[in-house]
């Protein structure tokens, strides 16, 4: 925890630096004294304040242990549950929004261990339907319906 | 305040069987609308409106009620079932609510929320008929420096809610008011930070900010962790909670009504900064401040009963002055437009028949709302304990819908998704980000008003503290930011003896 409060304190440091020089970039834009950079630079220059403290604490080790640490393979099956949600935001312009829902919702089971198609198939359907149903009827909020326009 | 007219109204909603059914729907539909991520009570406004054109203006105002107090009090329900408050203004419900749920208390929960939303909507409708015309009147004074004063109170709440580390709050706080600087420049329509992008000209879009911070990062968690802790059922206890309980609340959820209802009488101030700023006083003015965010039952009763109050609140300036108190009421205000009517000051003089059952449709759905919410509790509260390999994609993909619903926008889906994986890596590194939906929610409000102030006063800060009300609204913030300091340190210091004496070899005898 130590290294990471030095390091996330001087990358917020690099990173409100940054956010100071752009902004300044809008002063010339308006004849207000109190422009559109003021915020962002007192904001900036508070964050840097803060990211400084947090180096002095970390470098003295005054800082508090992590309650819970990533669990490696655990962080890998997140990412590619993340993966396959790309794929199906892709996929839903295609096919639309029912179909590729029920294929998300089928995958996205099977990966996390869900045993019986049924058991799979079923929930993935009734959640899609019911949600094109209330958008469609309901909300009246239109959904993607795909290249091929009879799929909802 | 005319009584007659009062008791004829409620004569008028109870006894004439459409009115009440249109309110139970109205309420039913909200609390729906509510518990789903992203699908707002505004939304659900918005959304029914044109169905309500084929209505006298009396029933269609009536269901619209029905629809934002539902709406309010439904987003608490995922908020503790799920982590993913339903609407901004259960986020503060979710600090102590999912806690609870996770302990096996969901029920419970929900039930002290249902109950706490009907004291505090009954509240805030109570306030609302009685005292419209002179709350308004303080709200009309407030200016750019009462708003920024009202901001930075808001702000200082971030103290109370930092968790573990008070400076990692404040970076979080910090980081939450860079998000808000994003896009048009509010003042002077100068795109800030846009690169170009014209999806980002209009900022970072709270509701799928809000998905990310709470929905997406908690569904990464989940499946982070799915292989290795064990699923916890929930027990679906009884839902109605102990006399005791609720007694024991009763002094939290009016005090916070009376936060809430006021707070909402403000224009622009809304639900769910009411309800951070009384689950803040909750927390500061209570004995055990350490044992929050592990499941307080108070912790649950305070910002409901306050969003819930807001609701009346809001409807204060919208009803006498035509300004909206919040989002909703800008729907609301709409809706009374295009029935013919105007609101403002007049309002009240020239359309009591309208005005009246407002104010009694608001009390009758507080109480339909106790009755829905706490028999549909179990129903709610059973949905912990599906498998977690069903509802986790469930809840990612409600997240998806939730997030892509606000402007038809595959873009905020991906925004939210980037928010969502930042958050999951915050709360692993203690950065806590209760701070940065506040700062989300009240950084717009602070920064243009902190300019707007600097710019009457030609640069002149004392404007902040020589206008009374603003005065006020810093010093009372100073003393809370102070004291919650000291109690966290105090409370910091105490862990830390209990620690060294747990570590302390035993003397032999």
């Amino acid at each position: 925890m130590q290294k990471t409060d030095v390091g996330v304190g001087a990358g917020l440091i690099g990173f409100s630096a940054w956010v100071y020089w752009y902004a300044g970039t809008y002063r010339a834009a308006t004849i207000y004294f109190y422009g559109p950079n003021f915020f962002p630079q007192s904001l900036a220059f508070l964050m840097a304040v803060s990211a400084g403290i947090l180096i002095y604490q970390g470098a003295k080790g005054r800082n508090l242990e992590p309650c819970e640490t990533i669990h490696l393979r655990g962080f890998v099956r997140m990412l590619t549950a993340i993966g396959m949600c790309i794929a199906y935001l892709v996929l839903m312009q295609f096919v639309g929004f029912a179909i590729s829902t029920c294929v998300f919702l089928y995958a996205l089971m099977s990966f996390l261990g869900k045993k019986g198609v049924i058991a799979k198939v079923f929930p993935a359907v009734l959640t899609s339907l019911i949600v094109w149903a209330i958008f469609r009827y309901f909300l009246i909020i239109p959904l993607p319906t795909g290249e091929f326009s009879f799929t909802f | 305040m005319e009584f007659d007219l009062l008791f004829k109204a409620f004569a008028t909603v109870m006894l004439e069987p459409k009115n009440f059914f249109l309110i139970f729907a109205g309420v039913t539909s909200g609390i729906i609308v509510g518990a789903l991520p992203g699908l707002t009570a505004t939304m659900g406004c918005a959304l029914l409106i044109p169905f309500t054109f084929g209505l006298p203006p009396v029933q269609g105002l009536l269901m619209l009620i029905g629809i934002f107090c539902g709406g309010i009090y439904g987003g608490s329900i995922s908020a503790i079932l799920i982590r993913t408050p339903g609407t901004p203004s259960a986020a503060a419900t979710l600090l102590e609510g999912y806690p609870l749920s996770q302990k096996g208390q969901a029920g419970k929960a929900i039930g002290m929320a249902t109950v706490a939303s009907f004291v505090g909507g009954t509240t805030g409708a109570l306030i609302m008929s009685f005292l419209s015309p002179q709350i308004a009147r303080i709200g009309l004074e407030f200016g750019p420096p009462e708003f920024t004063a009202l901001a930075f109170f808001g702000l200082g709440m971030i103290i109370t809610i930092s968790g573990r580390s008070l400076l990692k709050g404040i970076i979080s706080g910090i980081f939450g008011l860079m998000l808000t600087i994003i896009g048009f420049d509010p003042l002077s329509g100068v795109p800030r930070f846009t690169f170009g992008s014209e999806d980002l000209l209009g900022g970072i879009t709270f509701i799928p900010a809000l998905i990310g911070l709470f929905g997406y990062a908690q569904v990464f968690r989940n499946i982070e962790k799915m292989q290795i802790l064990p699923h916890v059922r929930s027990k679906v206890e009884k839902v109605l909670p102990k006399i005791a309980e609720v007694l024991g609340s009763l002094k939290t959820m009016i005090k916070s009504a009376l936060i809430g209802a006021f707070i909402g009488s403000i224009p622009g101030t809304g639900c769910d900064v009411a309800a951070f700023i009384a689950y803040g006083e909750c927390k500061r003015s209570s004995k055990n401040p350490q044992s929050f965010g592990t499941g307080v039952l108070e912790g649950v009763a305070a910002p409901e009963a306050a969003n819930n109050a807001a609701c009346g609140g809001a409807m204060i300036p919208m009803l006498t002055l035509g300004v909206p108190g919040d989002a909703v009421t800008a729907v609301l205000l709409g809706a009374l437009t295009i029935h013919g009517m105007q609101p403002g000051p007049l309002l009240l003089r020239d359309h009591p028949e309208v005005v009246y059952p407002i104010f009694a449709g608001m009390i009758m759905a507080q109480a339909v709302l106790l009755v829905v919410g706490l028999s549909g509790a179990r129903v709610f509260a059973r949905l912990i304990n599906i498998d977690r390999k069903v509802l986790t994609p469930v809840i990612f993909f409600l997240c998806v819908v939730g997030s892509y619903a606000m402007q038809f926008s595959f873009w905020d889906v991906g925004l939210s998704l980037i928010i969502g994986v930042i958050a999951y890596f915050m709360e692993y590194y203690d950065y806590p980000v209760s701070p940065i939906l506040l700062a989300l929610i009240l950084g717009p409000m602070a920064e243009q008003n902190l300019r707007r102030s600097l710019i009457i006063s030609r640069g002149d800060p004392s404007i902040f503290i020589t206008r009374p009300i603003s005065a006020a609204f810093i010093v009372l913030a100073i003393v809370v930011i102070i004291s919650s300091y000291y109690r966290l340190k105090k409370t910091q210091a105490r862990m830390a003896e209990m620690t060294q004496e747990c570590d302390l070899p035993s003397k032999p005898e």
